[in-house]
């Protein structure tokens, strides 16, 4: 029943053979500067490569992901997606150009996610001297617009207009190898602009300062009773504004994130933000906006999802530890769609979202079995008999 | 004087079909050697072996070898060579019974007794946005048309300006100050080579053994000199290759660079009858600096010296059965 599970340690030295042929696709996709909403260049050469490594069909959809499509032997059998976001945090004019070492290669976005792709677009290869076919069709998925602001627009339209079912699901990540992502927590990723209108002459001295202002929405946030069930959380991630040291702030933005299991609890407690924002506005007689930026639903697989359990048995066949927690990415719309999916690792790395940020070289092979691995258990039904309740 | 312009001047999407190429090539029996000149380029050189070995061997065999001479790196350079793949040489232990010399020109020379291609493709090992376009554009025209036996690259030169921003515009400085003028001058039809600096060319080995190479950074002046020279402008292709990234070189290197070029331009020119000097040149070009108040020179003595056309050393002959 499981034998690609013994298969998957050979697996290793066969993908170290390309192993050109891998880093050179993460180089080229990777170098190419792609901040959400600007895919655009990305986007050609990823098909470009595709279409190089001769994928059965390679086309974009109609809000222009990138995808490639790998023919199964078995018409009836519902396609296998993989998945890897195009976009960057970086911006257009940052050096994206790699420099690799004997054991690392460094460079902007290089671990979110040149890896990904370039692994993506390396899988047609890589099949193709494992000699595995799979029943399955495999879409190979580049989605655009999936960070910040992109709020996951490419994979939301992907598979809203995918007319066919799906199998199964494997979101690729560059790293960390290991993270075993099978549950997303309820999201609402907001933004509080506060904007204090100019004074006239003396007037300036005597504004109020935003950056004070937006510390008592933080602090204000922060008396809010988290429950312990279901788990929720607020995350203060991004805080900017102001001039210059000696002047008033007349314009700061906070950045926030609410996390919860549950996800009416995310939509309360964003209630009660809204409310501390109108209360602190009205008060001070200052301008206040809450925006939302983006948005997803708690779903799950429950661990004992036979998908979950045979991605663990990958993991423990290559010496791989898997480490479970939640991601708030492409598998939040796979799972809410009811599609059994999971986010996968490829390999080590540090500074993560720097522009030094930094891949190990050597546990990519590894990585790039355990993909295989759990594309093969989908193959091979283990998503075929279970859905989420 | 725009008729070779015209016909000689490719892009390198003209060659983008892999396949043609690689069929030609073994139709006409050819054999293609890549040589990477180095002196500590650890940051680059992985990426030019890793692409060029996947691209160019592994998925299309074009190229029959990867060669690394390297000047006597004090960095990693050679090691990381080797781990990706790449023949590696110390330009040191080729032809050791011959006066080692030390320069970027020395490696490309010894080059051609260490590979065995037909062809030999030159690439500077510092370029940050290596594709294996820059590969394949030089050697297209050559397999593609039967007259053309030296193709030379040329592209737009943003600048890495440091702490990881690009400068979209800039480069090309000794082109345009130096060599340019130089060639308005005496060359005129020369004008039409965009960039006779660069330092990616390709050519047929029994063009590159023919003609004598300079040790350091005269080598490029000297190569397109004489090869139109002994074989015409009509030989020589040139080929855009759009962005090059490298290293920008402050301006005191440039002006090195510039007196090591003016050095092999007059001394040819001269050799030609085209210019009469009442005295020989000096070898030394002398820059200031301004140390605590007072200004020091900084020396900086080439001798200008050349190897002779590869074809007339013996070992040579003997490897190649000349």
């Amino acid at each position: 029943m499981k034998e690609y599970l013994d298969r998957l340690p050979a697996f290793v030295d066969v993908i170290n053979s390309v192993r050109e042929t891998i880093l050179t696709n993460i180089i080229l996709v990777g170098q190419i500067p792609a901040p959400t909403f600007k895919e655009k260049r990305r986007t050609g050469v990823f098909l470009e490569r595709l279409a190089d490594a001769q994928v059965d069909e390679c086309t974009t959809d109609g809000y222009r992901n990138p995808i490639g499509i790998i023919r199964g032997t078995n018409d009836a059998a519902p396609p296998i997606f993989v998945v890897a976001h195009m976009d960057t945090f970086t911006e257009a004019d940052v050096d994206h150009n790699f420099t690799i070492k004997k054991n690392s290669i460094t460079g902007a976005g290089i671990l979110d996610n040149a890896v990904g792709l370039g692994v993506l677009v390396s899988l047609p290869e890589i099949l193709r001297r494992l000699e595995i076919r799979c029943e399955s069709d495999i879409v190979l998925a580049g989605v655009i617009q999936s960070i910040g602001k992109g709020n996951l627009r490419g994979i939301r339209h992907l598979l809203k207009t995918w007319q066919a079912p799906i199998r199964g699901a494997v979101c690729v990540e560059g790293v960390e190898i290991g993270r075993l992502n099978y549950y997303s927590d309820g999201m609402i990723r907001g933004e509080i602009d506060c904007n204090i209108p100019a004074g006239k002459g003396w007037d300036q001295g005597f504004r109020p300062n935003a950056i004070l202002i937006l510390n008592e929405v933080v602090n204000q946030i922060l008396t809010l009773r988290m429950p312990q069930r279901p788990r929720s959380r607020v995350i203060f991630g991004k805080i900017s504004g102001g001039f210059k040291h000696g002047i008033i702030a007349y314009d700061a933005k906070l950045g926030f994130e609410i996390q919860s299991d549950s996800y009416k609890m995310v939509k309360s407690i964003y209630s009660d933000i809204k409310d501390i924002v109108d209360g602190i506005s009205h008060e001070y007689e200052v301008e206040l906006k809450l925006r939302t930026i983006s948005n997803v639903n708690a779903s799950r697989l429950k661990f004992n999802h036979p998908l979950v359990k045979s991605a663990t048995e990958v993991m423990k066949k290559l010496d791989i530890k898997p480490v479970s927690a939640h991601s708030e990415s492409e598998l939040s719309i796979f799972l809410s769609r009811k599609i059994p999916a999971l986010t996968l690792g490829i390999t080590r790395g540090r500074n993560y979202h720097l522009e030094n940020s930094s891949m190990e070289i050597e546990p990519m092979a590894k990585g790039i079995a355990q993909v295989i691995g759990v594309i093969m258990a989908i193959d091979s039904g283990v998503c075929d008999d279970e859905r989420l309740a | 004087m725009n008729d070779w312009l015209e016909q000689n001047t490719f892009h390198y999407s003209d060659f983008k079909d892999l396949n043609r190429l690689v069929q030609e090539k073994n139709r006409k029996g050819l054999c293609i050697s890549l040589c990477l000149p180095t002196l500590n380029e650890e940051k680059t050189i992985a990426k030019e072996i890793v692409i060029m070995k996947s691209e160019l061997m592994t998925r299309y065999p074009l190229l029959d070898e990867i060669v690394v001479i390297d000047s006597g790196s004090t960095d990693r350079t050679r090691e990381i060579a080797r781990a990706y793949g790449a023949d590696v040489y110390q330009a040191a232990d080729i032809l050791p019974d011959m006066t080692p010399c030390r320069g970027k020109g020395e490696n490309l020379w010894k080059a051609l007794y260490i590979t065995h291609g037909d062809i030999i493709v030159y690439l500077d090992a510092d370029i940050r946005n290596i594709h294996h376009r820059f590969v394949y554009a030089l050697v297209g025209p050559l397999i593609l048309h039967d007259h053309i036996k030296y193709a030379k690259a040329f592209y737009d030169r943003p600048i890495a300006t440091g702490k990881n921003k690009i400068r979209p515009t800039g480069g090309g400085r000794v082109t345009e100050l130096v060599i340019r003028p130089l060639f308005s001058l005496f060359f005129p039809e020369l004008t039409q080579i965009l960039q006779p600096l660069s330092g990616e060319y390709a050519g047929y080995r029994e063009i590159f053994d023919q003609i004598p190479f300079p040790i350091g950074y005269g080598v490029e002046t000297s190569m397109i000199l004489d090869i139109c020279e002994r074989w015409g402008l009509d030989v020589i292709a040139q080929v855009d290759l759009e962005k090059r990234v490298h290293r920008n070189q402050d301006t005191r290197a440039l002006g090195k660079m510039s007196f090591v070029i003016l050095q092999t331009f007059i001394n040819r020119i001269r050799n030609r009858g085209l210019l009469e000097l009442n005295q020989d040149l000096f070898n030394e070009m002398i820059q200031y600096n301004l140390v605590r108040n007072e200004y020091q020179s900084d020396v900086f003595k080439i001798d200008g010296y050349e190897r002779p056309p590869m074809r007339e050393v013996q070992a040579y002959r003997e490897k190649f059965n000349l």
